[in-house]
């Protein structure tokens, strides 16, 4: 088990957000976490991936408590993650948003002896990494004036620069067309190879191609949790949540 | 030519000017040169938190006095305290502060940064003024002796002399600025500019935002020492005026009429400052209100600064003169 929370719940000023989840994730499996909006999808990644301490519970990432521990412990750790707004450095370069997550991988932090730019394994592992997120023609343009898909993939791998042995991906294909959701889900695949990962996903046809596990979250509470298959199959979570979207 | 022939040849150049200087402008306009030096300097160092980490300071001048006042202290109480030590003196004593301030610094942001940094100034001022037995109130710290600069057996200068202070002056103020141009080249460089465009992912690359913060804060308050340092020296006096917050601003005003989008626009900054003041001040003692219009129009029109008008003048040649030459749109 690479990831367990217990009775994890959450509120903000009283209202109710998340109320004794109990997740837990085998280590090399994709699970997916899926639920109408406001169920409580994106604050139960908050609270794994540190950006705040859940009200009540623990979440345990490989066998230790980390419940609290804040983000840059849990990515030194091994545990990465992307954002369902893109959050990337919007006025630095392609190449040089990448460089800053080799930067954080190799844990060159504070050395201000040698001039970025000499580094030449860091220069090539980011060109490596630019073409294999398919971005090396712009290379030298600001993330912000990406085009959204390709600001997409730029988010995603920024997530995975850490090579992160866990990785959430919060609505990674929101907001896309059928052709850029297609690249982005093949990104991922690419890109998380051999990795866990928990994927926030509303896009149905993606989250039963990609995931091995579905949670399905339901006003801040587990409604069901298991295969694809069985998933599909259970009555609660048609009742609440697929009947909407698929047929 | 190559362009690195072309950058050695207008370095030798620039070099050379540097040094003839006070023989071809005679001392006024020495003084004027070193008063544009430490400003520029204290204006990069404040750029070093606006421009590059995102942190828009109101106090910068507190850091400043710190070294201004460090080393005017040091200097009238210990007897045969040389000058390079005194200088460091300066620079301890703002780097200090800094080190005071910076568990509650780091951990703010916009607008309560700016506004925390006006109130510690606006307090570093009121004690000066108020603790008369150590730093003379109003009349501040004066006629403290300034040691010749000295290495045993090779150079004995002394400072007293315009155009050696000069030589000291652009010495110092000069390899600061190199210091701070190389950190921002350097990967710490990176993640500060990380830290502008986006904290939360910085921490989720696995740096530790506080930490890093707090070593910009440290590293742009030292230099901020290092020009009130060299400016208590330059005077023979530090005074109440250095805590002012109109000090606080003169940084803020220069970077953005120089443009904080770049390194060196603070230092252009600082030379049309010092450029409007010496002319505006032949005929007005109200100097503020003609940099205060200035600024005005270069927020208006130009609000990358001075600089940003030279880097699209760049560009625009760069496009002409390289057909189908990629446009580099970013900094």
């Amino acid at each position: 088990m690479i990831l367990e929370t217990r009775d994890i719940s959450h509120d903000f000023d009283g209202l109710r957000v998340l109320s004794c989840v109990n997740l837990s994730v085998q280590r090399g499996e994709r699970h997916a976490v899926i639920g109408p909006n406001g169920a409580g999808k994106t604050t139960l990644f908050n609270v794994i991936t540190g950006t705040y301490a859940p009200r009540s519970g623990r979440v345990f990432f490989k066998d230790q408590d980390v419940t609290g521990a804040p983000p840059q412990a849990l990515v030194r750790l091994g545990m990465g993650r992307s954002f369902q707004i893109t959050s990337t450095f919007s006025r630095l370069t392609a190449f040089q948003n990448v460089r800053m997550g080799i930067l954080g991988r190799r844990g060159i932090r504070f050395n201000v002896f040698r001039k970025v730019d000499v580094m030449r394994e860091v220069t090539e592992e980011a060109e490596e990494v630019l073409r294999r997120i398919n971005l090396t023609a712009e290379r030298n343009l600001p993330a912000r004036l990406l085009s959204y898909g390709k600001h997409r993939a730029l988010e995603i791998s920024l997530a995975m620069s850490t090579e992160p042995e866990l990785v959430l991906l919060d609505e990674p294909t929101a907001g896309m067309s059928r052709d850029e959701t297609r690249t982005a889900v093949d990104l991922i695949r690419r890109l998380t190879e051999g990795r866990t990962v928990i994927i926030v996903e509303h896009d149905m046809d993606v989250v039963f191609s990609l995931a091995d596990r579905i949670t399905v979250l339901h006003h801040g509470e587990i409604l069901a949790t298991g295969s694809p298959r069985e998933i599909k199959a259970n009555q609660a979570v048609r009742d609440a949540y697929l009947g909407e979207v698929a047929d | 030519m190559t362009p690195t022939a072309l950058r050695w040849i207008g370095g030798s150049l620039a070099l050379a000017a540097l040094l003839a200087y006070p023989y071809l402008f005679g001392i006024y306009f020495t003084n004027v040169f070193v008063t544009f030096g430490i400003f520029a300097l204290y204006a990069v160092s404040f750029n070093l938190l606006l421009g590059f980490t995102g942190l828009l300071s109101f106090g910068h001048a507190m850091f400043f006095g710190a070294g201004g006042y460090g080393t005017a202290l040091a200097l009238t109480h210990f007897k045969s305290l040389p000058l390079l030590p005194a200088l460091v003196i300066g620079v301890v004593a703002a780097v200090a502060l800094a080190l005071l301030l910076s568990p509650l610094m780091v951990r703010v942001s916009g607008t309560a940064f700016s506004m925390l940094h006006l109130a510690f100034a606006q307090l570093m001022y009121v004690l000066a003024l108020k603790l008369r037995a150590v730093t003379g109130g109003e009349d501040g710290i004066g006629g403290f002796r300034i040691p010749p600069f000295r290495i045993p057996g090779l150079v004995n200068v002394d400072m007293k002399d315009p155009s050696s202070f000069y030589y000291f002056a652009a010495a110092v103020l000069g390899l600061s600025v190199f210091v701070l141009w190389f950190v921002t080249k350097t990967p710490f460089g990176s993640v500060m500019v990380g830290l502008r465009d986006n904290p939360n992912r910085v921490a989720y690359l696995g740096f530790r935002v506080p930490q890093t913060k707090a070593a910009v804060y440290l590293l742009s308050a030292g230099f901020a020492g290092v020009a009130g340092s060299v400016y208590a020296l330059f005077q023979n006096l530090v005074s109440a005026d250095a805590l002012h917050v109109l000090n606080s601003f003169t940084p803020v005003t220069m970077t953005m009429i120089g443009g904080v989008g770049s390194f060196f626009g603070p230092i252009l900054g600082a030379a049309i400052f010092g450029l409007i003041s010496e002319l505006t001040s032949r005929y007005t003692e109200r100097v503020e209100l003609v940099v205060g219009l200035i600024l005005i129009i270069v927020i208006m029109y130009a609000p990358q600064g001075f600089m940003g008008l030279v880097n699209a003048a760049r560009a625009r040649a760069r496009a002409r003169f390289a057909p189908g030459g990629a446009t580099e749109l970013a900094r």
